[in-house]
């Protein structure tokens, strides 16, 4: 297999003798692209065989973070769905199915679906994976973190754990060791893995950004976009240390690029924000506008842009009530740190700051030191008059 | 020269490194069913010997990274940062280490947005000519590594203010036109007569695999799994496809005086049981808690690390430990290794050669008990109270006067060369063939259980160095073949060409 990944890239081997940066994945192929290739291969020659449709279903579920293409997901259910017909309750498949969900963002199914797997099999490594997803995108941090070491514990140094790991540490503040730890993650990946190391110095950029490290952050997006152009999450962290740094119409260029690539409603709020904040009013109205009709469309189901339309409505729309209401239909959902700032922003906006203050306490003490949940403590608490506190944040 | 008898009876104890499942006679290239998994920190094998150029010194080879095809870019074969390479040395015969050399490298990118970690003589970049400065600018994927030792609970830095460059594998001779002398920049003097190698080299490691895999279905043509006489004297030639001809393996070469390694840090003769040392390699991979401390979490503690790997005698692992302890074995030390006694004393191997009709001696195989521990003869001055635990730990008498490589044996100690496997391991000590015949019973009595037993590949396929580092340089990728059946390799058979049957 390895041999086989290596040809396929040969053709990024003369890409780069040219010293051509932004070419890579254009003259080959890409991870999840040549996953779906060889896993199509193996099915024309036996069709009969399910685990060749659980990899391609994984490598559809790959594709989907590839590109951002939601389309993938449905792709990858279906394929699923093969696979459990030929071998039903197969552990592999649920293993996948499991992953969907999770893709999905059915994050209380995917917690319920992990755990039945767990029981089944201790030992799986991937699966503690799904379990610490699923309890950190539901707020239960300690069942994560256990999770977590479970997986570290039984594999050391595995890559998916050390992300994860890294993951909880940004989440309760520890901003350079999780760098430490998404650098031990980067070292031990293949160099051939592409998208992979690009998604890893995405992450690195995104934990210089919170440590306010801009011109560190900038250098790790650039290395991303190098490595994997116009990746879409990197365009993301790019445009954030742009407007970071006032830039704001070249933060407007790379979120139009990746609005582009990725059409969905929390890359649209994204760029709407960055054309409000360009002063380009008109436009981002217009964004604005289709923004709501893209996120309410989609507000009941999984995978949403709650948190970006609570911030519309607390924001910009300043209809706090709108907020609120969100807030309290996602919060039903999850209580990670994000959304209870969410739900202490729109009581926030809503008057309450005493019901904010209660919220945004219980996001602060997980130690999250994001800098819009950190400014809007400090603007919560200075509305209580709790000027020491105000200047804390 | 010593009597075939008395070198018969060391030969029992390797009988220990035999007991095993046919399917896996292949030195440490791949055995342990995590190690399978993380195959960066599976080590191959490992090596102890006296520097016959520097009697006074003693030369370690970490191999790890199996198989490695030399074409198989753009990657090709980094070390790991994430793994702790250490070399480690017992010299109070208690199966602890007492000295601990530990390597760790560091990988820099040198141009992010190029898809290929060595490029040259294209496009504007020059050949790969250096590992720093002019002529290094297509090794995009360059890593540098620290050697510190650890000793009377001190840590030293060995670099001696050096930067250490690995060397890369050898992609072609476009891209290196000197390979040889772009290799030899990566050979380190630090002083104190320490030198130091890390990167990748040709595998020295030689055997049929695909013979021994088939059930031992060995080639007719070498004998079939039974040597002439002729073939079995013959130290130059290969009678049988040595499968790992053409493949590069990952090493770290370490000499150092055998002062820094014995327990009073003096010379001693072979007679005197301070001369003995206890050796093994291991790769670890560190551990962590998911959150710190919040007073700081040092990764540098000794209980930070998980061992992955460990590897002292050759075959232990892959033939003597079933396949539900391997992992344990694996991660274990070597002082606890009184819980895989049994698995020495009845060799499943043993039992395959006398279903087969090769008579061997009865279970329980108490005589194979002196390879791992501190006994004559690698270890005549140890008294029996010097025998210390079970333990798998390659053994060295550092006082044996080393053989000539000219004059060294492959078959070491079987044939009176006592400076030879089990006395510490050579790079040409061919321990396949030792171990099979010490688990037919050659050392309980060399006439009656003295079969010839070898698959025919006696040398390794790239000439091992007289000095440092020892192992022939990477394969090219662009150049290099395998030898396998029916293809060249085997010299003194007809036309060259290795035996299908």
């Amino acid at each position: 297999m390895k041999s086989r990944i290596a040809l396929l890239l040969l053709p990024c081997v003369f890409a780069a003798a040219q010293i051509t940066p932004a070419a890579p994945p254009a003259a080959g192929l890409t991870p999840a692209e040549i996953g779906i290739q060889k896993a199509e291969a193996q099915i024309a020659k036996q069709p009969d065989h399910a685990s060749y449709y659980n990899s391609l279903a994984m490598a559809y579920a790959r594709r989907a973070r590839e590109t951002s293409d939601v389309r993938y997901y449905q792709k990858a259910e279906d394929t699923l769905k093969r696979a459990l017909e030929l071998s039903p309750n197969d552990f592999e498949s649920m293993k996948v199915q499991t992953w969907l969900l999770l893709g999905r963002h059915e994050f209380a199914k995917a917690l319920e679906a992990a755990t039945a797997l767990n029981k089944r099999t201790p030992d799986d490594v991937t699966v503690y994976g799904y379990l610490a997803d699923a309890n950190a995108e539901l707020g239960n941090y300690a069942a994560a973190v256990e999770a977590v070491q479970w997986m570290l514990k039984i594999r050391p140094g595995n890559v998916a754990g050390v992300t994860r790991a890294a993951y909880l540490r940004e989440l309760h503040g520890d901003i350079s060791g999780a760098l430490e730890l998404m650098q031990m993650a980067y070292d031990s990946t293949p160099y051939q893995e592409t998208e992979d190391r690009a998604w890893l110095l995405t992450q690195m950029a995104h934990l210089h950004f919170l440590a306010g490290n801009l011109k560190e952050s900038e250098k790790y997006a650039q290395g991303a976009l190098g490595l994997f152009p116009d990746y879409h999450y990197a365009l993301g962290t790019l445009a954030q240390v742009r407007s970071a740094q006032g830039r704001f119409d070249e933060a407007v260029t790379l979120l139009q690029k990746r609005y582009a690539a990725a059409p969905h409603a929390e890359n649209l709020y994204a760029l709407a924000e960055a054309l409000s904040r360009a002063g380009r009013e008109s436009e981002a109205a217009q964004s604005f506008a289709e923004f709501e009709r893209l996120s309410l469309a989609e507000s009941t189901i999984g995978d949403n842009s709650n948190h970006e339309l609570i911030a519309y409505y607390a924001d910009f729309a300043h209809q706090p009530e709108k907020a609120l209401k969100i807030a309290v239909q996602e919060l039903a959902r999850r209580r990670d740190v994000n959304t209870l700032d969410c739900y202490a922003w729109s009581l926030a906006a809503s008057g309450d700051y005493a019901g904010a203050d209660v919220q945004i306490r219980k996001a602060l003490a997980v130690g999250v030191k994001d800098p819009r949940i950190l400014a809007h403590a400090g603007a919560i608490a200075m509305h209580l008059h709790m000027d020491a506190e105000a200047r804390h944040f | 020269m010593r009597s075939v008898s008395q070198a018969a009876t060391t030969l029992a104890v390797l009988s220990l490194l035999l007991a095993p499942a046919p399917a896996l006679l292949a030195s440490s290239h791949r055995e342990a069913p995590i190690t399978a998994l993380d195959q960066k920190a599976d080590i191959t094998d490992w090596y102890a010997f006296v520097d016959p150029s520097h009697p006074d010194r003693v030369v370690m080879i970490l191999n790890v990274d199996p198989f490695l095809e030399p074409s198989n870019g753009p990657n090709y074969f980094p070390f790991d940062p994430g793994i702790l390479y250490e070399m480690k040395i017992d010299n109070n015969h208690d199966g602890v280490e007492d000295v601990t050399f530990q390597f760790r490298f560091k990988t820099e990118i040198r141009a992010p947005g190029v898809f290929t970690g060595l490029v040259g003589g294209l496009a504007g970049i020059p050949p790969i000519t250096a590992l720093d400065g002019p002529g290094s600018e297509g090794l995009n994927l360059r890593q540098s590594y620290t050697v510190t030792m650890l000793a009377n609970h001190s840590r030293i830095d060995l670099t001696n203010g050096q930067t250490l460059f690995a060397v890369p594998t050898n992609v072609g001779p476009r891209t290196m036109p000197n390979y040889n002398a772009l290799r030899a920049q990566g050979v380190y003097d630090l002083g104190n007569n320490i030198s130091v190698f890390a990167g990748t080299v040709a595998d020295p490691f030689f055997v049929d695999l695909g013979a021994a895999f088939d059930s031992l279905n060995f080639r007719m043509a070498a004998g079939g799994g039974v040597l002439s006489a002729s073939v079995d004297a013959d130290d130059q030639n290969n009678y049988a496809p040595n499968t790992l001809a053409g493949f590069n393996v990952n090493t770290i070469v370490l000499e150092v005086p055998i002062t820094m390694l014995t327990a009073d840090g003096k010379l001693h003769p072979a007679s005197d049981k301070n001369a003995v040392i206890g050796t093994y390699g291991t790769t670890s991979r560190s551990k962590f808690a998911v959150l710190r401390d919040p007073n700081g979490f040092e990764f540098d503690l000794p209980n930070s690390w998980s061992q992955v790997q460990r590897l002292g005698n050759p075959l232990i692992n892959e033939l003597i430990i079933g396949t539900g302890s391997k992992d344990r074995f694996s991660m274990d030390d070597p002082s606890n290794d009184a819980q895989f006694a049994p698995f020495f004393l009845n060799p499943l191997l043993a039992q395959i050669f006398a279903s087969i009709g090769i008579p061997v001696p009865p279970a329980p195989r108490l005589d194979l008990l002196p390879l791992v521990q501190y006994q004559a003869p690698i270890c005549p001055g140890c008294a029996a109270a010097d025998a210390g635990p079970i333990a798998d730990l390659l053994r060295l008498n550092t006082g044996v006067p080393p053989t000539p490589f000219a004059s060294a044996k492959r078959l070491g100690f079987l044939v009176g060369d006592t400076s030879g496997f089990p006395n510490g391991r050579r790079p040409n000590d061919d321990v396949i063939d030792i171990a099979a015949r010490a688990v037919g019973g050659i050392l309980a009595d060399p006439v009656k259980f003295g079969t010839r037993i070898g698959d025919g590949v006696n040398v390794p396929s790239a000439p091992t160095l007289t000095t440092f580092p020892f192992l022939a340089p990477a394969y090219s990728g662009r150049d290099s073949a395998h030898a396998g059946p029916g293809q060249p390799g085997c010299t003194n058979q007809p036309g060259g060409i290795c035996p299908v049957n």
